[in-house]
């Protein structure tokens, strides 16, 4: 949470959750390269290289993408989700294998250098079933690769959260050239109809789950509120909060979080600075509002980040009358501190 | 789950029903992994038999040739000729190996009786000379030699294949040839590597076909934007001992859809069985 790049803690989770990882790519690329020796002895190295190490990052792309939705549909994948970046730059290094390596064998040794070679050499830029799909291949190889290297928080901090956002949504655009790079290469190539179909079943699969987790969120956000007096308008009643838990509320897109605190309400934005996680789905821990998806914490009577940390989300007015709860959705400067609700 | 678990990453261990969760998730994902592995690498096609013997160098002696593509005539015991195209080191041509060694030795190798060292490449009945100058290729030069080069006009035809290079479809890489490999073969053809012709009939016979310009002339550059492609060419059609030659221009070379390619028509037929 400090803006220092300070090293990566690794605690035991972190460690469970990489031996996976890697146990998970070796399985894969094993089982590709015995099988492939095996049903097609003639093959090279390169080509089994190249071809299995491609299809593992497909593989764990379509995994990375799956955890966010999952995670919002059901709090389970959370764990998943935590160290989803340590998922995002093994697969950029995969994926650099398969590109450096295609690089090298299609393109090096030749009359110019290998990058103005893979855009030289094929130039049907008009066509689609001759189209250079390679070239395709390299910028979402770029993108992943200014994905990977701003994955620690250091840049998040640096470059605000917003620009990391928009950079990190480029994800789906690598993954639009992806499956480009695919249907216009290897499935122009191969006869058998399993590349086509897995390829279309992983994007079936992916917009399915985004559509849902979506909908979910929109239904959500448009929870009906009647206008009350004075700006604060009824939510909920007071008997339905649960002690270190908050509900969460969207009035006029505003989506604050009520938390119930030693049997006081505190209102906080929804929104963490982190990454934009949802805050009132976190839980308080030692006193502090957590966030559930990787840990930030506010005080949760001024929005504000436990010294030394400097984050800081806005607060809102709550109010309980004879069991009622009222909310202002009026939000006050980020960090403002608010003496809360008391339910009795 | 109880309502107030709770997951955070940093806390050591995850609360059991998120772990238990968590086996689950991978009680999926690791199958799914052999299975996506299994479909992916089973269904592959069919590397060729074709062989690139790296690293292993022969000498072979016979009469080079610098046209229609630079080449060595090897005769077996019969004395039938078996033509061996010539390639350069890496994605290039011989062209420049052998003008090296003829400036060297301040003559030309054309029509006279050498022995090459180099690297051979072979499948389908070809045979290819790689030739390297840090190979130092040249073991011998012998006189001008009496050699009769069979010539036979087939004609003109009109024939559909795909454009391959050969140094690439003959065993340096699996595949060597179609959408995938078509970036490197540009890459070899522009390099100074003939270009060749691979026909296929009905019943999965190959032959294969060098193509030059109308008077011979190189036709590298000319073919850029078709290779890998299915294409029909018309051409005058000769037979030079065992391999044929085709000479054309790049008008009458014309991309063609993939269903035209697989249904060949009779005249492709009878040129491969001059095989
Ligand atoms: C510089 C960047 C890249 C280059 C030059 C490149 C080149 C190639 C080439 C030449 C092939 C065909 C290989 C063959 O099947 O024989 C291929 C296939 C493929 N590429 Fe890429 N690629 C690049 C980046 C990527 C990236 C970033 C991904 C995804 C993470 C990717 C995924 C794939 C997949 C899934 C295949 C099909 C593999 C198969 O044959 O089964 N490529 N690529
Ligand atoms: S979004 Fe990362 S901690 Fe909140």
């Amino acid at each position: 949470m400090s803006a220092g790049y300070a090293a990566v803690g690794w605690n035991r989770q972190k460690k469970i959750y990489d031996w996976i990882i890697f146990g998970f790519c070796v399985l894969y690329l094993l089982t590709f390269v015995v099988l492939t020796a095996f049903f097609n002895p003639d093959y090279t190295f390169e080509t089994v290289l190249i071809r299995s190490t491609s299809t593992l990052a497909v593989l764990l792309l379509h995994i990375i993408l799956s955890i966010g939705p999952l995670a919002r549909l059901n709090k389970k994948f959370l764990p998943l989700l935590y160290n989803r970046r340590h998922l995002g730059v093994t697969m950029f290094c995969i994926a650099a294998v398969h590109g450096v390596f295609s690089i090298m064998q299609f393109h090096t040794l030749g009359n110019v250098n290998p990058l103005v070679s893979l855009f030289t050499s094929n130039t049907n830029f008009n066509s689609i079933a001759a189209f250079p799909f390679q070239a395709l291949g390299f910028f979402a190889l770029i993108i992943l690769f200014l994905m990977a290297i701003t994955s620690h928080d250091f840049w998040l901090h640096n470059l605000s959260p917003k620009i990391w956002k928009t950079l990190h949504m480029f994800v789906y655009l690598a993954y639009f050239l992806i499956v480009m790079h695919v249907m216009l290469g290897v499935i122009q190539y191969e006869t058998h109809p399993v590349f086509v179909i897995l390829i279309s079943l992983g994007a079936v699969w992916l917009i399915a789950l985004h559509l849902i987790a979506g909908t979910k969120e929109v239904k959500k956000d448009n929870q009906k509120f009647n206008p009350g007096t004075e700006g604060f308008v009824y939510v909920s009643e007071a008997n339905e909060f649960e002690e270190g838990r908050a509900k969460i509320f969207c009035i006029d897109r505003e989506r604050i979080a009520v938390y119930k605190h030693d049997n006081k309400l505190y209102a906080i934005h929804n929104v963490c600075k982190h990454q934009g996680g949802p805050l009132g789905e976190g839980k308080i821990l030692d006193g502090c509002i957590t966030c559930p998806w990787h840990g930030y914490q506010y005080l949760p009577h001024n929005g504000q980040s436990p010294p030394p940390f400097k984050e800081k989300v806005s607060t809102y007015d709550v109010k309980v009358s004879e069991g009622k709860v009222f909310l202002n959705p009026n939000p006050y400067d980020e960090g403002t501190e608010r003496p809360g609700a008391s339910i009795n | 789950m109880s309502k107030s678990e709770f997951y955070i990453g940093w806390m050591a261990n995850a609360p059991g029903t998120f772990a238990k969760h968590a086996k689950r998730v991978l009680l999926i994902l690791f199958p799914v992994a052999l299975i996506v592995a299994y479909l992916l690498a089973t269904s592959q096609k069919k590397f060729s038999s074709a062989n690139f013997e790296y690293g292993k160098l022969t000498e072979l002696t016979g009469i080079y040739f610098n046209k229609p593509v630079p080449l060595l005539k090897v005769y077996d015991k019969n004395r039938e000729p078996i033509t061996i195209p010539l390639v350069g080191y890496g994605k290039h041509g011989a062209e420049t190996a052998i003008m090296e060694i003829e400036n060297e030795r301040k003559t030309s190798l054309n029509g006279k009786e050498v022995t090459l060292k180099g690297t051979l490449l072979y499948g389908d009945g070809k045979t290819i000379l790689q030739i390297d100058k840090n190979d130092k290729p040249l073991v011998n030069i012998g006189s001008g030699s009496a050699f009769s080069v069979v010539e036979r006009d087939l004609g003109t035809q009109t024939i559909r294949g795909e454009i391959v290079d050969p140094k690439c479809y003959f065993g340096v890489m699996k595949p060597g040839e179609g959408k995938v490999h078509r970036d490197c073969a540009i890459r070899c053809i522009l390099g100074g590597i003939p270009p060749v012709l691979h026909v296929q009939n009905k019943i999965g016979e190959s032959n294969y076909y060098l193509i030059v310009g109308p008077g011979g002339e190189k036709m590298n550059e000319a073919v850029q934007d078709v290779v890998g492609e299915p294409v029909s060419i018309e051409a005058k059609v000769m037979q030079q001992d065992d391999w044929i030659i085709l000479y054309t221009d790049k008008e009458s070379i014309k991309r063609i859809s993939y269903a035209q390619l697989r249904n060949p028509g009779a005249k492709v037929i009878a040129c491969s069985s001059m095989k």
